[in-house]
């Protein structure tokens, strides 16, 4: 399979924990600091709670896959035509269920099924680690 | 409540579909705003009212450049993609006839996709996407779009052949459509043929890129009766929402193949006071072709999860008992979100479409999805 190489922008440290999650092979989300409640992605503001913070968690590495496609022609900003075909698979954590992680397909096989069984799997790309997630079983 | 036939579309206006237009943006919208006033029977200065897109020209720009410089009545519509320049544009029109502000409303729309960044830049510029999907590839609207696909494949049930039904249909109409960008036949062997972008979306699954205007003219009911073509009354304006924003609702969403379009249907019927079997025809948002299907069983042409079935059966082809994007739809037509279908709506209840008229045509519905807003519109001659 291919990987895209287009690293994260960060242009604010918000996702910063996601990806230093990566790199140490873990899952980490945000939740509702007060409640415990997973609310992915990070929003600005906490839908109806103005004054509420967001910290992180660490979720699942398990999920099933809510949905996926397989990239043929790669739609980002630049010439990425080396670094197709590749697999994006939406991943609902198992204990996070309803929130879905972007992240590539680890498999020999081309496409993964919806409902179907992954673990994280973080890919290098470049000088970065993505989010993967690779079947079980 | 909005009241039925209060308001008419007198007059509409295109520039030639294209790609990689030499006119701007401004030249494209404001020849396509003048076509619309003459075939509204106005002149420029009879125009009091703009409804103008948040992606397009301001209206002071384009006044000025029609020699209009009286503007009562302004607006701006904060809807994105089919449902700015169809519902939303013909509400705020329909508000401001109806308070007595205007009488001959322009909403005027421009649209150049093949410039750099194209469609696509709206999303790059999502801080999230640009931390969370672009890194993994997920990015584009085929790709999203590509993701419903097989997220409804797995709730429903879908075969290439169902989703190439959608593609087929489109392209017989646009075979008979002069401008039409895509009149080359296609059956499912060149469905095959095409090349595959996200799967299960090939190129023929999606929107073309086009550089045009168009525009067109709302009118006070009244004001419409000496128009130069049967009039065009607005019967239902629907528009559903839903929460999550468009940086979220592509992966977010609790569905995301249930957009808001059953809310804008129903009230879209409510008001014009019909129900989906009093039809005669539908244009029906198709930026790709698993979004034209699920709309189409949202306006209740068919019931839930059996859209590809219809496709399949050739009810939507010309000739069908319910003709859909009769002049290609954005996918073999051109690419103007939204208006173009309004557009090609008021042409077929006027009578005039050539090879591809619906015989008797009474009735249409016009959908427009814009990702987290729905419109739905009913238009009916006179």
């Amino acid at each position: 399979m291919g990987v895209p190489n287009f690293p994260p922008r960060l242009e604010s440290d918000l996702l910063r924990p996601f990806y230093d999650g990566l790199a140490k092979g873990e899952l980490w989300l945000t939740t509702v600091a007060d409640t415990g409640e997973w609310i992915w992605y990070p929003p600005e503001m906490v839908p109806g709670r103005p004054h509420a913070t967001l910290s992180w968690a660490r979720a699942s590495d398990t999920g099933t896959v809510y949905s996926f496609t397989r990239i043929e022609r790669s739609l980002l900003p630049g010439d990425h035509k080396a670094e197709v075909p590749f697999t994006v698979v939406l991943v609902e954590p198992d204990d996070a269920p309803g929130c879905r992680v972007p992240g590539l397909f680890v498999s020999d096989e081309a496409e993964p099924a919806c409902g179907q069984a992954v673990r994280l799997s973080p890919v290098r790309a470049g000088d970065h680690m993505v989010a993967g997630f690779s079947p079980i079983g | 409540m909005m009241r039925p036939g209060r308001i008419a579309i007198t007059g509409v206006g295109e520039t030639p579909f294209v790609r990689a237009s030499k006119q701007s943006l401004l030249e494209m919208t404001v020849e396509a705003s003048a076509a619309a006033i003459a075939d509204a029977g106005l002149r420029p200065k009879d125009i009091d009212g703009f409804v103008v897109n948040r992606n397009s020209h301001a209206a002071d720009e384009i006044g000025f450049a029609l020699g209009i410089d009286r503007r009562p009545f302004s607006a701006v519509t904060d809807t994105v993609g089919g449902t700015g320049p169809t519902g939303s544009a013909l509400t705020l029109a329909l508000l401001a006839i109806e308070a007595g502000l205007c009488r001959h409303v322009l909403v005027p729309y421009g649209f150049q996709a093949t410039r750099p960044g194209g469609p696509y830049g709206f999303h790059s510029r999502e801080p999230l996407k640009a931390d969370l999907e672009m890194p993994v590839g997920y990015f584009g609207q085929a790709a999203y779009f590509a993701a419903m696909a097989n997220r409804y494949a797995y709730e429903y049930g879908l075969s290439e052949e169902e989703l190439a039904a959608v593609s087929i249909t489109f392209r017989k109409w646009a075979v008979l459509t002069p401008g039409a960008q895509k009149r080359d036949p296609m059956d499912l062997d060149g469905y095959r043929r095409s090349p595959m972008i996200a799967t299960p979306f090939r190129v023929a699954d999606c929107c073309l890129m086009t550089d045009a205007g168009a525009a067109y003219v709302v009118s006070r009911a009244e004001a419409a009766a000496d128009a130069p073509h049967p009039r065009v009354l607005v019967q239902g304006l629907g528009l559903g929402t839903s929460g999550h924003p468009q940086s979220m609702m592509f992966t977010q969403a609790p569905s995301i193949i249930d957009y808001p379009g059953r809310e804008s249907a129903r009230a879209a019927f409510a008001m014009a006071g019909v129900g989906p079997a009093d039809l005669d025809l539908a244009q029906i948002y198709d930026g790709f072709s698993i979004s034209a299907l699920i709309q189409t069983e949202q306006l209740g042409l068919c019931q839930e999860g059996e859209g590809g079935r219809f496709y399949a059966d050739g009810h939507a082809m010309p000739g069908g008992r319910m003709p859909v994007n009769t002049s290609g739809g954005h996918m073999s037509g051109g690419y103007l979100p939204g208006i173009t279908l309004l557009i090609e709506a008021v042409r077929q209840l006027r009578g005039g479409r050539g090879e591809a008229q619906v015989p008797d045509a009474r009735l249409c519905a016009v959908t427009g999805l814009g990702g987290n807003s729905h419109a739905t519109t009913i238009l009916a001659r006179d």
